[in-house]
């Protein structure tokens, strides 16, 4: 590390492990090689028969091969975490931990593809020459508002699923997390008076959901660092020019034309989505008090909340969330995107649409809801894998009533096929651990 | 909310006219360095409006809605010394505030814009704007618009 400064226990494992094990993801055998001579099935001559019938009908690719089950994680290396723009090389370690959770929690044969590419159209173009292969692309890491661009135009030129976690992945679990707390606070979301403070990929894509999903667009209120967004804001026209997402939410937004700071926004407001940058005092005590009773504050900045639970309950929040696991209520966007995936794949989509993120989103909100909703449980953790083969058949379900599935099958099959699909991996994993082929780390 | 409305600039009308000026000028500094605004801009810009109000070559409508100026068009006419047809009305601003875009208003302005100047003789019009602002050119070419001149810039190093 250049700073010199000293690395945190979580650092220098990573670093120690990362040069042990050399990665962290590979691929691995699907078929018996029992000798030498099972190759002319599984590679020619065998295999041309397959070619043939796959050439005759492409779609029988995502039956005779792995593409049903195939992500790529995708990375221009852009925007990577909290670290910028680190290049393609850069990113590859993040990527790969992302193909990590793909494969663990949701079944997903993902592997990591950073790429090196000069713009949007490039990026563009690279993605869609892969389609063959995939089932599905994640994109991760990109810088906004590029990352816009290339999510829109890849979800309307591809005909395979393809997601921005950053963007989807964030807002759908940031509507779950909603979804538990206006349960809680004994709200809608049609009635709820929603400020997001921070005006990035994440939050852009919140609030677009959020509409999606129901909440009135007059009672949402976006504020950036110059801000609370109204129409005739000096640097309207040049968000007209550069960002027209959110110059689209500048317009749609903000029904009572409130102007001013966050603490203007903040008061008679309802929830808060803060997706502004690292905390902790980013928000503060006499912003937040402002809100109405049995307010819900969400502070998503890692490693550092905008604000930290504590002063928000002290200022008077009811519910707080935050991104960080220490904490209750986790907004992760890891509770999401694996079966997202997994319902998806199973039911080789065409596309993720946003109702298939607003079911995943209530499927969530329904679990938490289910084992007992409080102030400090409105979203399922990560350790409740059943969750995700749930989720994975309201994904696939949904899909398959919105015409958007290539395979239609029951959400009962769904489940059954989501739960072996992601019970195989875990025990994949616990076979090659305790086979020895993967070793423990060293001490 | 009521209806815009179309209609000739007053002298009542110059400070909002001014203000919206700017942020034409402003918005076109986004597609071109060589249209940096000056520091002084809106006194400018109060000065132009106020020629162009004594002019009777130059055409100056403003949109308003519940009295609010909401868009703007400046034109005015020009002789073509060596072409036919002889007069061009040449559209050199127009600017509509982002809340009333999308709704048919520039459109509307336009059409009334293409009506005052065939009154004052104009049998082509012509319009102006940074050739980087893809969305002003489509608005114009949407509407029968074609490219006719180029304007090539060079700044001496």
């Amino acid at each position: 590390m250049s700073s010199g400064a000293p690395l945190d226990p979580e650092s220098e494992k990573a670093l120690a492990y990362s040069k042990f094990y050399g990665g962290k993801v590979g691929t691995a055998p699907k078929v018996p090689v029992r000798s030498l001579q099972d190759f002319s099935v599984w590679y020619t001559p065998g295999v041309a028969a397959v070619s043939l019938a796959v050439q005759a009908d492409p779609e029988l690719s995502f039956e005779y091969t792995g593409r049903w089950n195939t992500v790529a994680v995708v990375s221009d290396g852009s925007r990577v975490l909290g670290l910028g723009n680190i290049g393609p090389e850069g990113s590859l370690p993040v990527m790969e931990g992302k193909a990590l959770i793909y494969n663990y929690l949701g079944g997903v044969n993902a592997f990591a593809l950073p790429i090196r590419v000069d713009g949007a159209e490039q990026l563009i173009s690279v993605v869609k020459a892969m389609e063959p292969s995939l089932g599905g692309v994640n994109l991760e890491d990109i810088e906004s508002p590029k990352c816009f661009e290339v999510l829109d135009r890849l979800r309307a030129e591809m005909s395979i699923p393809v997601w921005h976690d950053d963007q989807q992945g964030t807002a759908g679990v940031s509507l779950a997390a909603l979804y538990g707390a206006l349960e809680l606070t004994e709200r809608t979301i049609e009635g709820t008076r929603i400020v997001l403070f921070g005006s990035g990929a994440a939050n852009i894509a919140t609030a677009r959901l959020l509409m999606e999903a129901g909440a009135d667009p007059r009672k949402v209120v976006m504020v950036d660092k110059k801000g609370i967004l109204y129409p005739e804001r000096d640097d309207i026209d040049q968000l007209f020019v550069k960002n027209r997402w959110k110059y689209d939410l500048a317009l749609k937004t903000n029904g009572d034309r409130l102007k001013g700071g966050l603490a203007d926004a903040l008061k008679g407001s309802d929830a808060l989505i803060a997706a502004a940058g690292v905390g902790p005092n980013l928000v503060k005590k006499e912003e937040v008090a402002g809100m109405n009773r049995r307010s819900i504050a969400f502070f998503m900045a890692n490693p550092v909340p905008e604000m930290l639970p504590s002063d928000a309950l002290a200022a008077g929040v009811e519910v707080v969330a935050t991104g960080r696991s220490d904490y209750p209520n986790q907004v992760n966007n890891s509770l999401l995107f694996p079966a997202i995936f997994r319902g998806a794949l199973d039911v080789r989509a065409r596309t993720i649409t946003d109702s298939m993120v607003i079911a995943a989103a209530k499927e969530l909100a329904r679990h938490a809801k289910d084992k007992g909703l409080s102030a400090q449980h409105i979203l399922p953790t990560m350790e409740e894998w059943e969750v995700y083969p749930q989720v994975a058949s309201a994904v696939g379900d949904t899909a398959v009533r919105e015409g958007q599935a290539r395979k239609s099958v029951t959400k009962d099959e769904l489940l059954h096929t989501a739960m072996e699909m992601i019970g195989r991996a875990r025990k994949t994993m616990d076979a090659l651990r305790s086979g020895g082929v993967i070793v423990e780390p060293p001490e | 909310m009521a209806q815009p409305r179309i209609r000739h600039a007053t002298k009542e009308d110059s400070q909002h006219v001014a203000d919206l000026m700017v942020r034409l000028k402003r918005l076109n500094s986004e597609f071109d360095p060589l249209f940096m605004v000056v520091e002084d801009a809106r006194e400018r810009a109060l000065d132009y409006v106020s020629a162009s109000l004594d002019s009777p070559k130059v055409l100056l409508l403003v949109a308003t809605q519940e009295a609010k100026v909401t868009g703007f068009l400046r034109a005015e006419i020009r002789e073509r010394v060596f072409y036919k047809p002889h007069l061009e009305g040449h559209i050199t601003d127009m600017y509509v505030l982002p809340e009333f875009r999308r709704k048919q208003l520039g459109h509307d302005i336009l059409e009334r814009c293409s009506s005052e100047l065939a009154k004052m003789g104009a049998e082509i019009i012509s319009a102006d704007l940074p050739s980087r602002n893809e969305i002003g050119v489509h608005f114009y070419m949407k509407r029968g618009y074609r490219r006719l001149t180029e304007t090539l810039t060079h700044l001496p190093q």
